[in-house]
């Protein structure tokens, strides 16, 4: 299926100076400049996030790179990352469609169609259909009801797509609402008892509604300010959102009791770089590296962190809120999380 | 034609509108998912607690107390023993070398906790209004009622509260206690010592005739001497709801003791093994008469914890 219009055949022929690109190999250098950054983006990244890792320090920097394999890195950077790459790819996809479908309503003289339309519609289908599926399995729930307006406008599934006659449409949408607050209820009973918890109302009620219209196409005179806005929006977004992908830790948190037989014991703080022979290296929560025998080690325990704490006290049939999909389910695969003592001492 | 134009302009500013908010919505969603939780954490409580970032936890016990709080061959054992020992682990403070039991006498409760000498005292400390000026409870943990223990030879005598004033029987109850306070309200003549196993031990020397304390606290000694001793069912009328004493200057950790007492009780609730449940089936539970569960904490704070989002059921 077509995202939205294709391409219009020879875009650049118009402008002088340009180097001429045919539609084939337009589509392979997009194509090639696609997969560079699949691999690109998320190799620069976890490089990045190595050094503010390491706490700035050059040699611990070389430690880690030393001893942190590039499959761990990599998936290490995909868990924590994954949501923040398919919220772009969603903004982007979505906007696109909109714009697209609204471009030939651009003021005559205009020639060139807004960037995201451009990205829309040289995407494959199946490109945009898997940053949703992405989106759908990561993103918290309370976000998942803005992929509703946003699928919408991706693949231009307008009321009219339902039904051609009027009075069946409308019942549809009115069955399919039911249907979404049948599931919904219990959660906005609870965020209503609660009394301040406006925001999960409105993402809750709000963006279902907003499907029915979100599809354009809009009016001319606004495609060019909010394709501009929205490119700066979304950029702007993409780099306030890396900051917390770039400062999450690439090793999982641990306590490590570390002392002799009979004797005082001290707790440890820190990420685990390695284990060999003679030392665990650990780098601590408070920085520095600590290079403790193996011998002393007396107990280590995996401890959560502070950002994982919740915001809301809300469920949807018995899923928290801010728990993806993916991590709800996995909750029900092992559902008892012991926070051990040790965690609760200070660094 | 006319017509069908203003319904298409009507749609786009419905679209435009719809893609406005929906970006705004998004973006709201975008700052409230950077934002700190607004209920405190364990975490942030923990950071107030005047125990925080202490190498070692020292709680106040009995020490001779059977059931309760004992010292048997060097090590500490008891109810009070073992929720001192959980409450202790989810404060972050697990194992010997981290835990410390100071034996604290009946009357020292809340000396040693103005003091300063402990962080916790759980001792069978009965919660009442006069001793909520001095120190701040966490609890319930437990309810009993005040009882009389006679030894075998009286137990066809002392009856009732009446008997107990017959100045020929000497009654003896532990100072400080909340016993005390009650059989003075009965007008009950009381030799007062310093814990209730003075009062056993003069009662098997001869010196006293009746001894009365918490029931938990005279099962204990029954246990201890199942033949000489038996308890008397007296209509004392007052429940005893034993807390976990806490200075009154650290509300924080109060709070932290009452929310890791309601994690048990919770626990107890959904029919799992609670940490209560376990300590009292292995301390109490054989020698009371009748069966007991866990008691609603009160004064429980919201605090946010990293289990919270695991799956109810």
């Amino acid at each position: 299926m077509p995202v939205a219009e294709p391409a219009e055949p020879v875009v650049a022929a118009v402008e002088p100076g340009r180097v001429r690109w045919d539609p084939a190999e337009r589509r392979a250098r997009a194509s090639q400049s696609f997969w560079t950054a699949v691999v690109g983006v998320p190799a620069i990244f976890s490089v990045l996030r190595l050094g503010v890792e390491a706490g700035g320090e050059l040699q611990t920097t070389l430690l880690l790179v030393a001893n942190v394999g590039p499959v761990n890195l990599l998936a290490g950077f995909l868990t924590t990352a994954a949501r923040l790459l398919s919220t772009g790819l969603v903004a982007v996809f979505a906007l696109g469609a909109v714009l697209a479908v609204s471009a030939d309503r651009l003021p005559p003289g205009t020639r060139r169609r807004p960037l995201f339309a451009r990205w829309a519609d040289i995407t494959p289908a199946w490109v945009v259909l898997a940053s949703f599926l992405l989106a759908l399995i990561t993103w918290p729930l309370l976000y998942l009801p803005l992929l509703l307006p946003a699928f919408v406008a991706a693949f231009q599934l307008r009321p009219a797509r339902l039904h051609e006659r009027v009075v069946p449409r409308l019942l549809l949408i009115v069955a399919l609402l039911a249907g979404y607050g049948w599931l919904m209820l219990p959660t906005m009973r609870d965020a209503m008892r609660q009394g301040d918890e406006w925001l999960v109302l409105a993402l809750i009620v709000v963006p279902p509604l907003l499907a029915l219209f979100v599809a354009g196409p809009l009016p001319g005179m606004v495609i060019r300010p909010l394709a501009s806005v929205t490119e700066v929006a979304v950029l702007a977004t993409l780099i306030w959102a890396a900051v917390p992908v770039i400062t999450t830790p690439v090793l999982p948190l641990t306590v490590t009791t570390v002392g002799p037989e009979s004797g005082p014991t001290e707790d440890v703080r820190g990420h685990v770089v390695t284990t060999d022979d003679v030392n665990m290296v650990i780098l601590q929560e408070r920085g520095g590296v600590r290079y403790v025998p193996v011998g002393l080690v007396r107990a280590q325990v995996l401890c959560p962190s502070e950002e994982e704490l919740p915001r809301h006290q809300l469920r949807i049939h018995d899923f928290h809120v801010e728990d993806s999909l993916l991590e709800g389910m996995g909750r029900r695969v092992r559902p008892v999380h012991r926070i051990d003592a040790a965690c609760r001492t200070p660094a | 034609m006319n017509s069908g134009s203003s319904q298409s302009r009507l749609r786009s500013i419905a679209s435009t509108l719809a893609v406005a908010l929906t970006l705004v919505l998004a973006a709201a969603a975008g700052c409230d998912s950077r934002e700190e939780p607004e209920l405190p954490s364990v975490q942030e409580k923990m950071r107030e607690t005047h125990i925080y970032g202490q190498s070692k936890l020292r709680i106040g016990v009995a020490t001779n107390e059977p059931l309760m709080g004992e010292l048997r061959n060097g090590q500490h054992v008891g109810f009070d023993v073992e929720i001192a020992r959980y409450v202790a682990a989810s404060l972050g403070y697990e194992g010997e070398q981290r835990l410390e039991f100071v034996s604290v006498a009946t009357e020292d409760r809340i000396p040693s906790l103005q003091g300063g000498t402990v962080d916790l005292v759980v001792s069978s400390f009965s919660m009442t209004e006069d001793r909520k000026q001095l120190v701040s409870f966490a609890g319930p943990y437990f309810v009993t009622t005040q009882e009389v223990m006679v030894p075998v030879r009286l137990k066809d005598k002392v009856r009732t509260i009446e008997d107990l004033r017959d100045p020929a029987y000497k009654v003896c109850t532990s100072g400080g206690s909340t016993t005390e306070a009650e059989l003075e309200k009965h007008q009950v003549k009381t030799f007062v010592v310093k814990d209730v196993g003075d009062c056993v031990d003069g009662i098997r020397k001869g010196r006293y005739d009746a001894v009365s304390s918490d029931e938990s606290i005279l099962a204990g000694f029954l246990a201890s001497f199942p033949k000489e001793f038996e308890i008397v069912d007296m209509p004392f009328g007052t429940s005893e709801l034993l807390g976990i004493g806490v200075p009154i200057g650290d509300p924080a950790l109060r709070d932290l003791v009452a929310f890791f007492l309601q994690k048990s009780y919770e626990q107890g609730r959904d029919g799992d093994a609670s940490p209560w449940q376990t300590a009292y089936n292995r301390t109490l539970g054989p020698w009371l008469k009748a069966e007991k569960r866990q008691p609603q904490p009160l004064e429980v704070p919201k605090l946010v914890d990293f289990d919270d989002k695991a799956p109810a059921k």
